[in-house]
């Protein structure tokens, strides 16, 4: 079991002395009441108590990166969630439990999907282009993303799907038949099985092969750091850059998101940024040039900005989609602000899907969908004017 | 003023109830399907609701004793007429401060919100009809309770008929309002001016509540103003509220507060043509049943020589073709029918037919993906000819239920067409024909030079061979098919609604069920056969309008004329019901044995004769079953001994009979057994009914005591 920090030990130590003392439902109507008042809905998940499983099945392992309270509850480290579980009770992520006063995962070893996707639909458009990433997930989130387009695993319990019997040294036999370059922890949230993603990352280095991790970058800074350590690339939702869409539209903050970002730029891990233009909630030219201003400051201009087309789904279906001279105008402010590298996603056949230098503004990766039909780029360099290009291209 | 002045303008207040708060319910079904998911569940608790509270408030009259008033009556009638547009804006505004804003709702904050909203208007309607009753009797004790009964449906029928045949095409909805509740404001009025113990602050109140609803017509256009963007186009069809809503470049059609789709929706278009027409060689005529932006686009690569567009809603076609959403091409036949009555009535052969309908979550949508309509689809293709339809899809797993979906769908197709390809994606397409299909599109689109911005680049990334072979081999072999008595679908889209609430409709059945026992304990054997003559008589109404859909299409029109003919039969039954009461018990009897009877017809008319019943059988049917009902509550109502109480207890009774009956029918008999068997449910439910009343030892004497 890893130690966790004072500061963390302090929050979760307040927190848990505040739930233990009023009663829980008191707790939720206080909460409810206090967000009503601040005129802001917030849509975070809740604990599921008494939810957890009788016996602990094949893949079960106990968490790491938690801390064990008094009266045998546990607080998780992983992610800014910080649950608190007492006996029987399971995570906001659905994957952890408190089993006996241990934490445990419920999702190692047990992927629900598996694919070889191009590696540029993660999107990672300045890592190894042209190659696959062999993609897997288990179940669960700490997020409760109205439009996600994984519901079905990131919103369930590991007991409630189909899965495969998949540990670590067998995701690296399956990477290598498939002759994929990368492993990416993707579709659902990563960080949930956080104990399955960094065994296999380890395996997976020793290997020769890439781990890249696809997330909402909402995760603790002890786990991140580890995580790090064997991280070749990574995309990370910047969904907003208001807290308060984060907590009406997944249920999550902002700060611990910036927080991550921080962190994997001072580590060097190469990543990418995603923001959906949801209409009515991202599409504020204002938030966007502070957003573009914020990543400036903190994280230089060389971290590539994906701007996607938000298409009506899951539960936000009542919504149009973006319009696409938006998302157009959100790129070129983005470049405007000074950031390099600003696609467009989910619009086919638009200029902002392909890579111009930022030097001499040539054309060196041109994209129609997931082929390239020209790429421009020698040893990392611009082949016209022999500029480094940011990104990891062989 | 004479006595019988009097009673006649407390009946002109009960007719003129009867109107408004009919179309008051009709328009109130409207704005919630434009707010709520539309789905059978949504309607049969808005139903559910409605008779519910309109019961509660009926059992609330049951304190009143004599300080019923004319006076309180004009009161009450202004009320409610004011009541009725604060509850459609109530309906249509407070759904941004309870939920967030472009967000779907599950089913526990939809029951919550519905009964919140509909609440003070329901309650207090409900109250208002038994409320009359008791003015009446204070003023002439012999007045009988089914005479108001009677003139409450005969105000129904009317609202009902003028809703469905005049207002809903000519007005909008608070217009239509306004002018149902005239009658209202001035049967109060009238009322007031024939009694001494009125005040002039009734007239100011009538006044006051006329202004409310004119104020309705003023805010109706504001209120509808789009959270992002600019409504440029609004109007109510008969079939539901269209908005076209322009942001940036980007027009957007919305029907029923649900995007459909816009002018920039080039990857959908191409995935709905492309995947069915490039397996053609050759391509003369398409049919369309509805449409996606763009599809023109993408059709006129292969000049086809005819391109049928079958859509229901003419307003529909209009503004898709003025706002760019769909463009005319050469060869465009735009046809404006229901897509399944045309085909029946159609000898045309086509290449392909391309559906773009939503998820088969209405009994309406589900007949166009049933073994019937199939059937129908393959008699209208030429030789090689494919079928293409499309329902949601998955993005990296697919969910138990939405794997029995397209289990159900790929069994019911497969029974008529030898090969079927399933391509997974954001939509799952089954492309459809007795020729084999080829799962290459890109290829195929190379060989004809045809261009595509999406599937040409990304079709090798998100229909890889190898998701296509997984989820052909996850598909489960002995899934049910999709028919028409029974479907399948529609159950399977209730239980993924509750997956993707996480919830279960298993609470609010529990206690749906508890509530019922107590009340049924409580009740006397009379009210019992009412309370389930309620039941069986929506239950039929029910029926009736979803046979109506499997055998003669879309009924949006019909549905007036169907719920008249069941208001209709109602009338006279309960007209005679109330010349022969004095038989007693051995009419109940008899009348129970009579609606079984016509059950057990109803299923041996469909078995035997199915599509070839005409359409009048079935308003026969409706319009018999209702007579029989109406002739069980004055009936009921005698043997209870017709006073007060008793008269409030039957009109509840009936209520929440007919409350208890739309959730049993359209959400778990209909599903689950399918039509025949909810049919065989109605028999059993009236059997015990008959055996409730006809085991009855008690002998009651009609109560002469006055309550008051």
């Amino acid at each position: 079991m890893k130690p966790i920090s004072r500061r963390q030990f302090l929050s979760s130590s307040a927190l848990a002395l505040a739930y233990n003392t009023l009663p829980s439902q008191a707790f939720c109507a206080l909460k409810n009441i206090a967000d009503a008042k601040s005129g802001q809905k917030n849509i975070a998940g809740k604990i599921f108590k008494n939810d957890g499983p009788q016996k602990l099945w094949k893949w079960a392992r106990e968490g790491c990166n938690y801390l064990t309270l008094p009266g045998d509850a546990v607080v998780c480290g992983i992610c800014p969630n910080s649950c608190i579980l007492e006996k029987g009770d399971r995570s906001i992520c659905r994957s952890k439990v408190n089993f006996d006063g241990k934490l445990y995962t419920l999702t190692y070893g047990n992927p629900c999907s598996i694919n070889l996707d191009p590696i540029e639909k993660k999107p990672l458009f300045h890592f190894k282009p042209k190659t696959r990433a062999l993609s897997i997930a288990t179940t669960g989130c700490n997020f409760r993303c109205l439009n996600c387009q994984n519901w079905q695993i990131s919103q369930a319990k590991p007991e409630e799907v189909r899965h495969y019997d998949l540990f670590p040294e067998k995701v690296i036999i399956k990477a290598k038949e498939k002759n994929a370059a990368s492993i990416a922890y993707t579709y659902s949230e990563a960080t949930t099985y956080y104990e399955y993603m960094i065994d296999t990352a380890r395996l997976a280095k020793k290997n020769g092969i890439c781990n890249l991790w696809i997330s909402n970058g909402y995760i603790n800074e002890e786990p991140l750091l580890e995580l790090c350590k064997v991280l070749d690339a990574a995309n990370v939702n910047l969904k907003s850059f208001s807290d308060a869409v984060y907590r009406e539209l997944n249920g999550g903050r902002l700060d611990p998101v910036l927080n991550t970002f921080k962190i994997m730029h001072q580590q060097k891990v190469h990543f990418e940024m995603t923001t959906l233009v949801v209409p009515g909630y991202v599409d504020d030219p204002d938030m966007i040039k502070e957003m573009c201003r914020w990543i400036l400051k903190n994280l230089g201009p060389d971290h590539p900005l994906h701007f996607l087309r938000f298409f009506p789904r899951y539960k936000l279906d009542r919504l149009p989609p973006t319009p696409v001279s938006l998302l157009t105008q959100f790129r070129n402010l983005a470049i405007k602000e000074g950031i390099r590298y600003v696609y467009v996603g989910n619009v086919a056949g638009h200029e902002g899907n392909n890579t111009y230098c930022h030097h001499c503004g040539k054309l060196l990766v041109e994209r129609k969908g997931y082929y390239i039909p020209t790429y421009n780029i020698k040893n990392s360099r611009c082949k016209f004017c022999d500029t480094v290009i940011p990104g990891v291209w062989t | 003023m004479k006595l019988s002045k009097l009673i006649k303008k407390i009946q002109f207040v009960v007719i003129a109830t009867g109107i408004s708060s009919v179309v008051t319910q009709l328009l109130a079904i409207r704005e919630f399907l434009s707010q709520f998911n539309g789905n059978e569940f949504v309607i049969a608790l808005i139903l559910f609701a409605w008779l519910l509270l309109g019961g509660a408030g009926t059992l609330l009259a049951r304190s009143v004793k004599k300080s019923a008033s004319f006076n309180r009556l004009c009161w009450l009638s202004v009320v409610l007429a004011a009541l009725s547009p604060i509850e459609l804006i109530a309906i249509r505004v407070l759904r941004d401060v309870f939920f967030i804003h472009g967000a779907s709702v599950g089913f526990y904050p939809t029951l919550a919100y519905i009964f919140i909203t509909i609440a003070p208007y329901c309650l207090l309607l409900g109250f208002a009809l038994p409320y009359s009753l008791i003015v009446a009797k204070n003023a002439a004790p012999d007045y009988s309770g089914t005479r108001i009964y009677i003139l409450d449906n005969l105000g129904d029928i009317s609202g009902g008929a003028l809703f469905s045949f005049s207002l809903v095409f000519l007005v909008t909805p608070f217009k239509s309002l306004f002018i149902a509740n005239l009658p209202l404001l001035f049967a109060a009025y009238r009322l007031y001016h024939a009694t001494h113990e009125s005040r002039p602050s009734i007239l100011i109140g009538a006044i006051s509540a006329m202004g409310i609803l004119m104020a309705g017509i003023m805010i109706e256009t504001p209120s509808l103003v789009p959270f992002k963007g600019e409504m440029t186009y609004y109007k109510e069809s008969r079939y539901g509220r269209i908005k076209i809503i322009k942001d940036r470049e980007q027009y957007t059609l919305f029907v029923n507060g649900q995007p459909m789709f816009s002018n920039q929706n080039t990857n959908m278009a191409e995935e709905i043509i492309h995947y069915p027409l490039s397996q053609l060689k050759s391509i003369n005529s398409v049919l369309m049943i509805s449409a996606q932006g763009g599809v023109m686009n993408e059709v006129e690569k292969y000049h086809p020589e005819t391109v049928d567009y079958v859509e229901i809603d003419p307003d529909i076609t209009d503004v898709v073709f003025r706002f760019g959403l769909l463009k005319k091409i050469p060869g465009l036949n735009i046809i404006n029918s229901d897509g399944r009555a045309y085909l029946k009535n159609t000898n045309k052969l086509y290449n392909a037919i391309i559906i773009n309908l939503p998820e088969p979550d209405t009994f309406q949508i589900n007949r166009f993906f049933t073994d019937r309509f199939f059937y129908l689809a393959k008699q209208h293709l030429a030789p090689g000819g494919i079928l293409s339809f499309y329902v949601k899809g998955f993005d990296s797993y697919i969910s138990d239920t939405e794997l029995e979906k397209i289990s159900s769908l790929y069994h019911t197709v497969h029974t008529f067409f030898k090969n079927i390809l399933l391509l997974p994606g954001n939509k799952i397409f089954l492309l459809c024909s007795d020729k084999p299909i080829n799962k290459d599109i890109p290829t195929l689109l190379d060989e004809k030079n045809i261009m595509t911005d999406y599937i040409n680049g990304y079709y090798y990334g998100n229909v890889t061979n190898e998701r296509i072979e997984r989820l052909s081999k996850q598909i489960i072999p002995d899934s049910h098919i999709n028919r028409e008595y029974s479907p399948q679908l529609i159950r399977l889209m209730f239980s993924q609604w509750f997956f993707e609430f996480s919830t279960s409709p298993a609470g609010f059945i529990a206690a749906l069920l508890i509530l019922t026992i107590i009340y049924l304990v409580r009740i006397t054997k009379e009210e019992f056969v009412l309370f389930s003559t309620g039941c069986v008589n929506m239950g039929s109404e029910i029926l009736v309008i979803f046979a109506f859909q499997i055998f003669f299409g879309y009924i949006y029109l019909q549905i007036g004329l169907i719920i008249t003919v069941f208001l209709a039969g109602l009338l006279p039954g309960a007209m005679f019901g109330e010349s022969i009461r004095r038989q007693g018990k051995q009419l109940l009897v008899f009348a129970d044995g009579i609606m079984i009877m016509l059950l057990v017809v109803f299923i041996a008319s469909i078995l035997l004769f199915g599509d070839h019943l005409p359409a009048f059988a079935f308003l026969i049917f409706g319009f018999a079953v209702s007579l029989v009902c109406g002739c069980q509550f004055p009936v009921a109502l005698y043997i209870q001994g017709g006073e007060k109480p008793a008269a409030i207890n039957a009109f509840s009774a009936d209520l929440i009979g007919a409350a208890f009956g739309t959730l049993l029918t359209s959400i778990l008999l209909i599903p689950y057994v399918g039509i025949l068997w909810t049919a065989a449910g109605l028999i059993l439910f009236k059997i015990i009914s008959l055996m409730v009343i006809q085991f009855n030892n008690e002998t009651h004497i009609p109560k002469t005591i006055s309550i008051i």
